[in-house]
């Protein structure tokens, strides 16, 4: 039944995929992609985004093997359940846990640090703020969120609403920062909205404690990219406290300040 | 008829999208006769239907069909198939859940299909799928871009355990947001179903 040529044995076809791809950036964790799934004779082909774990040498193969498989793992489980629940992150495209990979839906936008002028984002795709010096970036705050017919405000209340649905699913992004957050292009066809990206580092979680310091994370993330973001900040916690509801916004803020009191460990050990 | 290459497995993918399907129930006991006939003298009769038929009312796009495909050659490619072949495997990757006759039941041909989606996964080198195609199946083949106005939603639903998930809740009204949040849903299930558990 099965077809009769042998499979191509040389290499695993995901890494083929990726040798044909666009590098888009590389961290300590992953190599991240621009790769093309599904050719297609007809129409333009779509892109995804594809994450690549790669194998690290300094640690035992087995256990490698191990770990990414479950990052992988629980990085696409995260997401399907932000997808469930209603929160706008990029829909899954392929997995292949064992090679450690996975692709989503490709984003064509900003990410929410350029929009804001927030300098060198370490993804490179606002180099050209960082020529002109201050006074072009203060300028350039108002001209790039011009294309997304959009105020700062309404930005920083479409972070909050999402961060808020997120956390009504007991999501813990785990990473949240504004580089971590993506406007795409506007289009015709779709409305605008704010994409919550990167659960590299997300897990589940009903507490308060993570709800909070995930928020804190944030809060420290606008601090030290964005200078004299605090208003900026306490829209973001409107919009929030407005989705999540009076009474959950109740026990979040008052840890939330907590937190910032002691910082984002609880416990002194280790 | 829509075909691709897919160069890192060394295979090509050929979709057909047939409606006006006259013999849905004759291909599918041709299928069950065909896996009992013993080796050789069943091997002519199984090269000959070794099609993925998929009753298409349950995609909600071609990316939902090429994602179940890919998946199915990257668990071949792993030899890590469930089910006995690449085309089964499609139908299994298809299902949310690990049951394979039930997998076949919903997403295979049954008696009722007046429209068919058939997948080949070959070699290079397989030529005239097409008119293989025809010779089994009578019904007109028509552009991969239809699938979508065949799609039964409701079911979908019920199948991926979609209905009161809060997501439904947020774009009730707007059909055709629901649809493409339907469709990402389905499209990210059917990728992520090895790691779901």
């Amino acid at each position: 039944m099965s077809p009769t040529t042998p499979l191509n044995p040389t290499s695993p076809p995901t890494l083929t995929l990726i040798s044909n791809s666009t590098p888009v950036a590389q961290g300590a964790e992953a190599k991240v992609y621009k790769s093309i799934l599904h050719p297609s004779r007809e129409g333009s082909p779509v892109s995804i985004f594809v994450k690549y774990r790669f194998t690290k040498q300094y640690r035992h193969p087995t256990l490698d093997t191990n770990l990414t498989r479950a990052r992988v793992a629980g990085e696409a489980r995260a997401l399907m359940k932000c997808l469930r629940s209603g929160v706008n992150v990029p829909g899954i495209r392929m997995v292949d846990a064992s090679e450690g990979v996975l692709g989503t839906e490709w984003i064509e936008g900003k990410s929410v640090r350029a929009l804001l002028g927030g300098g060198a984002d370490d993804e490179g795709d606002d180099d050209e703020l960082l020529e002109d010096g201050q006074d072009t970036q203060e300028l350039l705050e108002e001209d790039t969120l011009k294309p997304f017919g959009l105020s700062q405000d309404t930005l920083m209340s479409m972070i909050g609403t999402e961060i808020a649905k997120m956390h009504l699913a007991d999501v813990i992004h785990g990473d949240l920062t504004t580089s971590n957050m993506m406007l795409p292009f506007p289009s015709p066809s779709h409305l605008t909205l704010l994409y919550l990206v990167d659960f590299g580092l997300s897990f589940t979680s009903p507490l308060t404690e993570d709800k909070a310091v995930d928020l804190y994370v944030l809060e420290r993330a606008f601090s030290s990219t964005h200078p004299d973001s605090s208003a900026l900040f306490a829209r973001v916690l409107d919009a929030y406290a407005k989705r999540v509801g009076e009474k959950e916004w109740g026990v979040v803020g008052r840890r939330l300040d907590d937190v910032r009191l002691r910082g984002r460990k609880r416990s002194m050990v280790g | 008829m829509d075909s691709y290459q897919l160069p890192q497995f060394n295979r090509d993918i050929h979709i057909a999208l047939l409606k006006n399907v006259s013999n849905a129930s004759q291909i599918r006991s041709r299928i069950i006769i065909a896996a009992s006939i013993p080796s050789p003298q069943g091997d002519a009769e199984r090269e000959a239907i070794n099609f993925a038929f998929i009753d298409p009312r349950l995609l909600t796009s071609a990316l939902h069909i090429k994602t179940a495909i890919y998946q199915a050659l990257l668990n071949e490619h792993q030899a890590s198939l469930r089910t006995k072949s690449v085309h089964s495997e499609i139908l299994w990757a298809l299902n949310p859940n690990n049951n394979i006759t039930e997998a076949i039941r919903r997403f295979g041909v049954s008696d009722s299909c007046t429209s068919l989606l058939i997948v080949r996964i070959s070699s290079p080198d397989l030529n005239d799928v097409e008119a293989k195609i025809k010779s089994i199946v009578s019904g007109d083949i028509v552009p991969l871009s239809q699938l979508e106005t065949l799609t039964d939603w409701a079911t979908i639903k019920k199948y991926y355990k979609l209905n009161g998930e809060p997501v439904l809740e947020e774009v009730a009204g707007d059909t055709q947001r629901e649809r493409a949040v339907l469709d990402n849903i389905v499209v990210s299930s059917v990728a992520m179903k090895t790691v779901m558990q």
